[in-house]
């Protein structure tokens, strides 16, 4: 394979002067007119919509990437704070339902070039070989219409890419990283010492943040503000991961632009562009094709709120598709309470990892499993975690002067994908009169019995480092799917190469199109899933 | 403010702002100005808001953070989070509903505004709510109410750089950063605990 740099630059167009923007690169960059019919437009520019167009650019397609939020400069944007860091997220409104409603915003949900990479901690695992035949081994979930194999390499060229440092990896595929482990912080090193003495296995990554300088990257700083953005450029994300290659290779990025409708012509079928909006002024971009890459809310509500005179019931929806099976992991987070200092704010908080009890384990009473990685609050989300043992006045002041004295782990449980778990249309509209997304959540029993075994694994983790008190708060991390990639229409709504069964020429290349999430953090999958759909596309159309 | 404050001795977090970046140092010293202009919430509202989350914070005494202000900016601007309960009203009404519900539950009470109530009524009020968890209160689900004025009170409360002195975190850490990361390392501008056996539960 040719080197990194052959076949992505990104990091090497970035500046190596102490600044973090190449505004050159984005000043010169190629600019579409609505009337050019360009080979693909793409409606969003997170994992999913960057690398595909970074890909596509590459092999010389015309590509216009609209994103509703900023064109980031992490300079100018992004604060070392978490307060200040709020417009990171996305916030426009959204209503959330069912037995166990998941919050949005900065729990999962992005915006701007980057998505949520931008906020993101950094952990990139890959799924397990299973992950994508649930339902042959074990009678749950789905299996997917692609298997492990199909998309090893394009894990590896995005490992590659970000790229990713840690051990090597002794869980589902065994692999190494092209980096080295990064050194670890206090909690990082409670978590070794815990699972050592407990008889668990725990490894130091996988983290997309390189060790060492990378092209005009910097080496990180350990300041333990990931999730806020980083401002080092150290911790990847497709803002400096892939946008700048795409730029050099003639794609635009056209920031601030929010995608309304999808168009179809009722007589062909097929997509002829987006309308969108930009500094509130309506306008059309045609194409040539269209891939949509919103992420697993947005992404069904712009399908539902394309509805046609052919498509009466939302754009791909002829089987009522569109929307079901989104998916989150149930993330119970435990803490611990040491005498000595653990100050776990310092260091990225990825740092350490187990996926020991990622598989169904026959000698349990539930099937699939959950994976255990450091978490390390900052001053706010702490607060949220104690304030949910129910302290609050003098008490929760107490516990939160105690703060450096705490270690946190956090769980990635499996939740199963079922029907009910959706996004349909709400009658609230938003500030552009469409209406808004309303994710209705609700768990099953196999759900409930994974959160209370991985909270049991933590908590004898931190007995084991020597805990005194711990402590849990129930949480969810991550989205996927809502569109899900299945064998036929009836079961989802593309198929392997991202390609929607109703429109030939529409595609979905985000999150949305997986149809089971394992207990691994979705973004590299994401990233792997949209690289081969773009390999695919550049093979076949065109 | 007041209560915690002695466990980091010296430990100063403004005072190290020219370490951070200018963006970052804009935005945190912004929080400690005292100008605060009510613009969201009515009077009526302020008062019944500015003393619950004195209560939530355990805040007493004339150097308090100004919590309710800063709640009433991120109201006024409509910051939300992202999202509502389907059986809750957005952000900004919810807030003026479960005010209203507590103004008129210390009048049932005791016959008079919240604020006027005494701490020991006002506390017993609040934790009245806390209690119904899962169950009504005005019609509105309690549990979700308790997680909105908590939510929106610690957000501001632990924002604010004198906060941070409290519980020995440094707060920004860019450019900076740190060099002495693991259990019971210290980087030269942290301060030690001065009273590490203070675990809550003893």
């Amino acid at each position: 394979m040719s080197t990194v740099r052959d076949r992505n630059a990104s990091a090497w167009l970035l500046p190596n002067d102490g600044s973090r923007t190449n505004h050159r690169l984005r000043a010169d960059m190629r600019r579409f007119d609505d009337t050019d019919e360009v080979d693909l437009v793409v409606v969003g520019c997170g994992a999913g919509g960057s690398v595909l167009t970074q890909r596509l650019a590459r092999g010389g397609w015309r590509v216009a990437a609209l994103d509703a939020g900023p064109f980031w400069d992490p300079d100018r944007d992004w604060v070392s704070d978490e307060a200040g860091s709020h417009h990171l997220y996305w916030t426009e409104p959204r209503v959330i339902d069912g037995t166990d409603p998941v919050p949005l915003g900065s729990n999962n949900s992005g915006r701007g070039v980057g998505g949520s990479m931008v906020h993101y901690a950094g952990y990139t695992p890959r799924f397990h070989p299973s992950d994508f035949e649930t339902y042959t081994r074990d009678r749950v979930g789905a299996d997917w219409p692609l298997s492990y194999r199909n998309l090893r390499p394009y894990y590896e060229a995005i490992e590659q890419e970000l790229p990713v440092a840690g051990e090597r990896w002794p869980w589902g595929d065994p692999h190494t990283y092209p980096h080295r482990p990064h050194p670890v912080g206090g909690n990082g090193e409670i978590f070794l010492r815990g699972a050592r003495a407990a008889g668990i296995t725990a490894k130091v990554g996988p983290v997309a943040i390189a060790n060492g300088r990378f092209g005009n990257r910097p080496h990180c700083i350990y300041r333990g503000f990931c999730l806020q953005g980083c401002k080092v450029n150290a911790k990847a994300s497709p803002l400096i991961t892939h946008i700048p290659d795409a730029l050099a290779h003639g794609a635009e990025v056209r920031a601030d632009s929010m995608v309304t409708r999808i168009e179809v012509d009722q007589r062909t079928g097929l997509a002829t562009g987006v309308h969108y909006v930009r500094d509130g002024i309506t306008r059309f971009q045609r194409a040539r094709m269209v891939a949509v890459a919103g992420y697993s809310i947005e992404t069904p509500r712009l399908l539902l709120n394309s509805a046609s005179a052919r498509f009466p019931d939302g754009l791909c929806n002829d089987f009522d598709q569109v929307g079901r099976y989104l998916m989150v992991q149930g993330a119970p987070q435990t803490a611990g309470r040491f005498d000595a200092e653990i100050r776990m704010y310092k260091a990225p908080p990825p740092e350490v990892s187990t996926e020991q009890f990622y598989e169904t384990d026959p000698a349990r009473p539930y099937k699939r499993g959950f994976s255990i990685q450091t978490v390390s609050p900052l001053p706010i989300t702490w607060a949220e975690h104690v304030a949910a043992q129910g302290h609050w006045g003098d008490n929760l002041r107490r516990y939160m002067s105690d703060y450096v004295h705490w270690s946190c782990l956090g769980a990635l449980c499996e939740f199963l994908p079922r029907p009910d778990n959706r996004v349909t249309l709400a009658d609230e509209k938003d500030r552009h009169g469409l209406p808004v997304a309303k994710f209705s959540y609700s768990q099953g029993d196999n759900d409930r019995q994974l959160m209370r075994a991985a909270q049991q694994v933590m908590e004898d983790i931190l007995h084991a480092a020597g805990a005194g008190e711990v402590i849990t708060i129930q949480r969810y991390a991550h989205l996927v799917g809502g569109a899900r990639m299945a064998a036929d229409p009836r079961h989802g709504v593309v198929d392997a190469d991202c390609r929607t069964f109703a429109v030939p020429n529409l595609y979905i290349t985000d999150g949305s199109v997986l149809p089971t999430q394992g207990s691994a953090n979705p973004a590299l999958t994401i990233m792997a899933v949209a690289a081969r759909a773009a390999d695919r596309l550049r093979g076949s159309n065109r | 403010m007041n209560a915690e404050h002695t466990r980091f001795p010296g430990f100063d977090v403004p005072a190290q702002h020219r370490h951070w970046d200018p963006v970052t140092a804009g935005v945190v010293l912004g929080r400690m100005s005292n100008v605060r202009d009510f613009r969201f919430f009515t009077p009526e509202e302020q008062a019944v808001a500015a003393v619950l989350c004195d209560r939530l914070l355990g805040q007493r005494g004339d150097d308090r953070i100004a919590v309710a202000a800063m709640i009433d900016a991120r109201l006024a601007e409509a910051q939300t989070d992202g999202w509502r309960y389907a059986d809750l009203p957005e952000d900004g009404q919810a807030w003026r509903a479960t005010l209203a519900a507590l103004q008129d539950d210390a009048r049932r009470a005791h016959g008079q505004d919240f604020a006027r109530c005494s701490e020991k009524e006002q506390d017993e009020l609040i934790q009245a709510v806390q209690d119904l968890g899962t169950r009504r209160w005005h019609g509105m689900p309690a549990g979700r109410v308790w997680s909105l004025w908590t939510r929106y009170a610690c957000t501001a409360f632990y924002a604010h750089p004198d906060i941070w002195s409290e519980i020995g975190f440094p707060g920004p850490a860019y450019p900076r950063g740190y060099k002495n990361i693991g259990v019971d390392r210290r980087d030269p501008f942290e301060v030690r605990d001065a009273r590490p056996d203070e675990d809550p539960l003893r």
